[in-house]
């Protein structure tokens, strides 16, 4: 039981400008899940696809049953016996789940010819291992629902006879009953001496499945405990706890009256439930939750991108009717997207248009558009934002994350946008670029704009808002003032271990 | 456990699963069999499926490179150059049989040179294969001198005039070209990796396939089939034309979108191509039975292509509601 099959001393993996794993130690015991845990871009995936081999270190060593491994690519991982089931399937849709479980493996008859029969069989046998035999190995993935799909993949990473198998967050896209099938197939693996790692930030579950638990911060590795040697909340401190004071600046303002508001809103899948908020003046609200919680959908409902079944959504007091992006945009919203490279920029325009994109109907009403104007409108706004760059010329994608954040920005404020919501608006952006967007952020809020911040990371949710809302499976589960909150509470209601009703 | 996949009974799954493109193309020989009393007999319908062998080739090359997410503009131009090739490498004096196999091996060079491009460049298939098509064409013109080209052989007369059960050879040929392509898309591994491709790129790239060398597959098995359609037009045209196979790309795609592939996840197959054939088929023969001047035909035919497919995915989207 406590024969150890994997260790990693010192990992140490760099990405252009970031230090994603900090001489990382890790080790794995037969028949034990261990679980990584960690904030959004603590390297708890990284961590994973280096031991998965789809990652190759910069520094460190990998020993598989005390014999030092080079991994250079995930098929080497495979030959070694590490298989993964990934976050996002890699699955073909219009291939039939023996044919997708056996890719590139496929069996061969006399002629040379796919055997199917053979592999069809093999594909049952395995099914059935996990008892899914309900799921027809000639129908096509597409056909199938999300959890078969996953049980398809596992079958697939268990096909290569693994001793060691990686979930990365499993459970992110199945529903409850289904996480508790795919639990109860982790516990039958464990038994047959797999080991097991379990990436997750679902805490809620650790207690069901898992043997200790390794927490990553910033790339570095917080700890490793036994299950039972921690409370929930001294996770969340592990998670969560680090300097906030000099990262965040906010000062108060004396501005009143509500800006926008929104009435049991609801959506039509059934991610967004019943969600009544306010946004004031003058304010920054954070709302907390965490991925698949449900935000970016009422983002997207406010907006007017997806319509509401449900609910009313109120601009200065007006309500909107015939609810679009283009009405909104003219109410003076505006929204910071969390994948600013697909859905914010042109990123093969220049600056100056990207600023201009929304606005060049204000500014030339008469339809022929002044380049010197416009120009001139651009350069004021890198003024003051202080957007690093050359000149306005410039095409986006040649900017860093941080100037490109700052030139979305730029595009909503010289649309006169007074309401903005920023969805995750530091993803992928370093630490100094991070400080710079969020004194922008008290900037605009001392002019009287109000933000709604939607983010995933604690500190700069609890840096930054006036007030938070906790959101929680399409719900909001909590709502508190500044002077009320602290990280260990805010934690525990995203999670779900606090007052919410899954208390593990 | 309540996860139960959609398994409807056998014969259920199999009316569903005839594309909405065959209702099409019956609704259209009925009303052309109105107008035309000869429609239905064995001599038109001999005829219809004789018209469609040429096209039929071209539209299994572009499924196929549909299927994996691409579009290959430059079938019709390899199709033209392969009925030239095959006239002007016989009036050097090449025997019909080595003629036919060079024919072959250089469009199945062109697909293949359109293959390694789009696969180890990532450069997308639409404008690779338009600049391919372009210099086809004008090595076809260059060869012929603008004109159709022509050469005696008793070859043509046997592969367009043997018959056997009711069909000329070069149907039988093209069935047999379509169980290649069935053997190759459904049971090899290169099959797999066509529709993984659209599919799933990632996936392959995952279970350790290198995915320049499918992407080759694709386009150089395009070549083949395009050289088989010249070689087939050949012996019915008896003659070399640098641009007969003008515009067959487009036809071909639309036969395949009509035949259910689509351009997105891998999704279709190679049966429902030859319905979409068919149907265009059908409508060009019928048109001339009608005796439509040929001037309207293009223009007619493309608003009932266009309508077709509009028709076929909104049946589709009905039913997967």
């Amino acid at each position: 039981m406590s024969e150890t099959i994997l260790t990693a001393n010192g990992i140490t993996k760099l990405f252009p400008g970031v230090t994603a794993l900090d001489n990382v130690d890790f080790d794995l015991k037969k028949g034990e899940v261990h679980i990584l845990v960690g904030e959004n871009g603590a390297g708890k995936s990284t961590l994973a696809k280096v031991l998965l081999g789809a990652y190759i270190p910069e520094g460190g060593e990998i020993k598989l049953e005390g014999q030092p491994v080079s991994l250079k690519s995930a098929k080497d991982g495979l030959a070694h016996g590490i298989a993964a089931v990934y976050q996002e399937f890699t699955l073909v849709p219009y291939l039939n789940v023996s044919q997708n479980i056996f890719l590139n493996r496929e069996p061969k008859n006399k002629v040379g010819l796919v055997d199917h029969k053979k592999m069809e069989k093999d594909a049952a046998e395995l099914l059935k291992s996990l008892n899914c035999d309900y799921i027809d190995v000639k129908a096509y993935v597409k056909t199938l629902s999300v959890a078969e799909q996953q049980m398809v993949e596992i079958a697939k990473a268990l096909s290569f006879k693994p001793k060691i198998l990686v979930f990365d967050e499993p459970t992110a896209t199945l529903s409850e009953r289904e996480v508790e099938s795919l639990f109860e197939r982790i516990h039958k693996l464990k038994k047959d001496g797999i080991g097991i790692i379990y990436v997750s930030h679902r805490m809620q579950e650790f207690h069901y499945i898992g043997d200790r638990i390794t927490v990553l911060r910033d790339g570095k590795k917080i700890g490793t405990v036994g299950i039972n040697e921690v409370s929930d909340s001294g996770l969340v401190s592990m998670m969560v706890g680090r300097d906030i004071s000099q990262v965040f600046k906010r000062t108060p303002n004396q501005y009143k009256g509500e800006v926008l508001r929104t009435e049991g809103l609801c959506d039509k899948a059934g991610r967004v439930k019943d969600i009544s908020i306010v946004l004031n003046k003058g304010e920054i609200v954070g709302l907390a939750g965490l991925v698949g919680a449900g935000r970016t959908e009422f983002a997207r409902l406010i907006f007017g991108i997806d319509s509401a079944s449900k609910g009313k959504i109120y601009v200065n007091g007006e309500e909107i009717h015939s609810h679009s992006p283009v009405t909104v945009v003219k109410k003076g919203l505006g929204m910071v997207c969390e994948d600013r490279k697909r859905h914010g920029l042109a990123l093969k325009d220049s600056v100056a248009w990207n600023i201009m994109a929304v606005s060049l109907k204000k500014h030339f009403p008469k339809h022929i558009i002044s380049q010197k104007k416009m120009i001139k409108i651009a350069e004021e706004y890198k003024e003051k934002l202080r957007i690093a760059t050359p000149d306005v010329y410039r095409e986006c994608r040649f900017l860093s994350g941080g100037n490109q954040q700052k030139v979305v920005l730029a595009k909503w404020l010289s649309a006169d946008a007074d309401i903005l919501i920023f969805d995750e608006p530091t993803r992928g952006i370093d630490v100094g670029a991070k400080m710079e967007i969020y004194a922008l952020m008290d900037e605009l809020t001392q002019q009287g704009k109000s933000i709604l911040m939607i983010s995933s990371e604690m500190p700069e949710i609890l840096g930054m808002s006036d007030r938070i809302y906790v959101m929680r499976e399409g719900r909001i589960v909590n709502e508190c003032a500044r002077s009320e909150f602290s990280a260990d509470d805010i934690g525990a209601y995203m999670l779900g271990i606090g007052g919410g009703k899954h208390g593990a | 456990m309540a996860l139960k996949s959609g398994k409807p009974a056998k014969a259920v799954r199999f009316v569903k699963d005839i594309p909405p493109v065959l209702w099409i193309v019956a609704a259209m020989m009925i009303v052309f069999s109105v107008f035309s009393p000869s429609y239905f007999e064995f001599s038109n319908i001999q005829n219809i499926v004789v018209q469609s062998v040429p096209l039929m080739l071209v539209a299994f090359a572009q499924t196929m490179v549909i299927l994996t997410e691409g579009v290959d503009l430059s079938l019709g131009s390899q199709v033209s150059l392969a009925t030239v090739l095959w006239v002007w490498f016989m009036q050097m004096g090449m025997p019909f049989y080595a003629a036919a196999l060079l024919t072959v091996m250089c469009t199945v060079l062109f697909g293949a040179i359109n293959g390694f491009i789009i696969g180890k460049w990532r450069v997308p298939p639409f404008i690779i294969t338009l600049g391919m098509q372009n210099i086809l064409y004008s090595v076809a013109l260059l060869i012929t001198k603008g004109a159709s080209i022509y050469y005696a052989n008793k070859i043509f007369q046997v592969i367009s005039g043997t018959m056997i059960l009711g069909f000329p050879l070069i149907v039988w040929i093209t069935v047999l070209m379509f169980a290649v392509v069935w053997v190759i898309l459904y049971h090899t591994r290169m099959g797999a990796r066509v529709f993984g491709l659209g599919g799933n790129a990632e996936a392959l790239v995952l279970a350790g396939v290198n995915v320049v060398k499918p992407t080759v597959f694709v386009y150089a098995f395009a070549g083949l089939l395009t050289a088989m359609s010249g070689l087939l037009t050949t012996c019915r045209l008896e003659s070399g034309q640098p641009i007969v196979g003008q515009g067959w790309e487009f036809q071909a795609v639309a036969a395949t979108l009509l035949g259910g592939t689509s351009f997105k996840e891998g999704k279709g197959g190679i049966g429902g191509t030859i319905l979409g054939v068919l149907l265009i088929t059908i409508l060009k023969n019928g048109l001339n039975l009608v005796h439509l001047p040929s001037i309207y035909l293009n223009a007619i035919m493309g608003t009932i292509i266009l309508a077709a497919i509009v028709i076929d995915s909104t049946i589709r989207r009905m039913k997967q509601n």
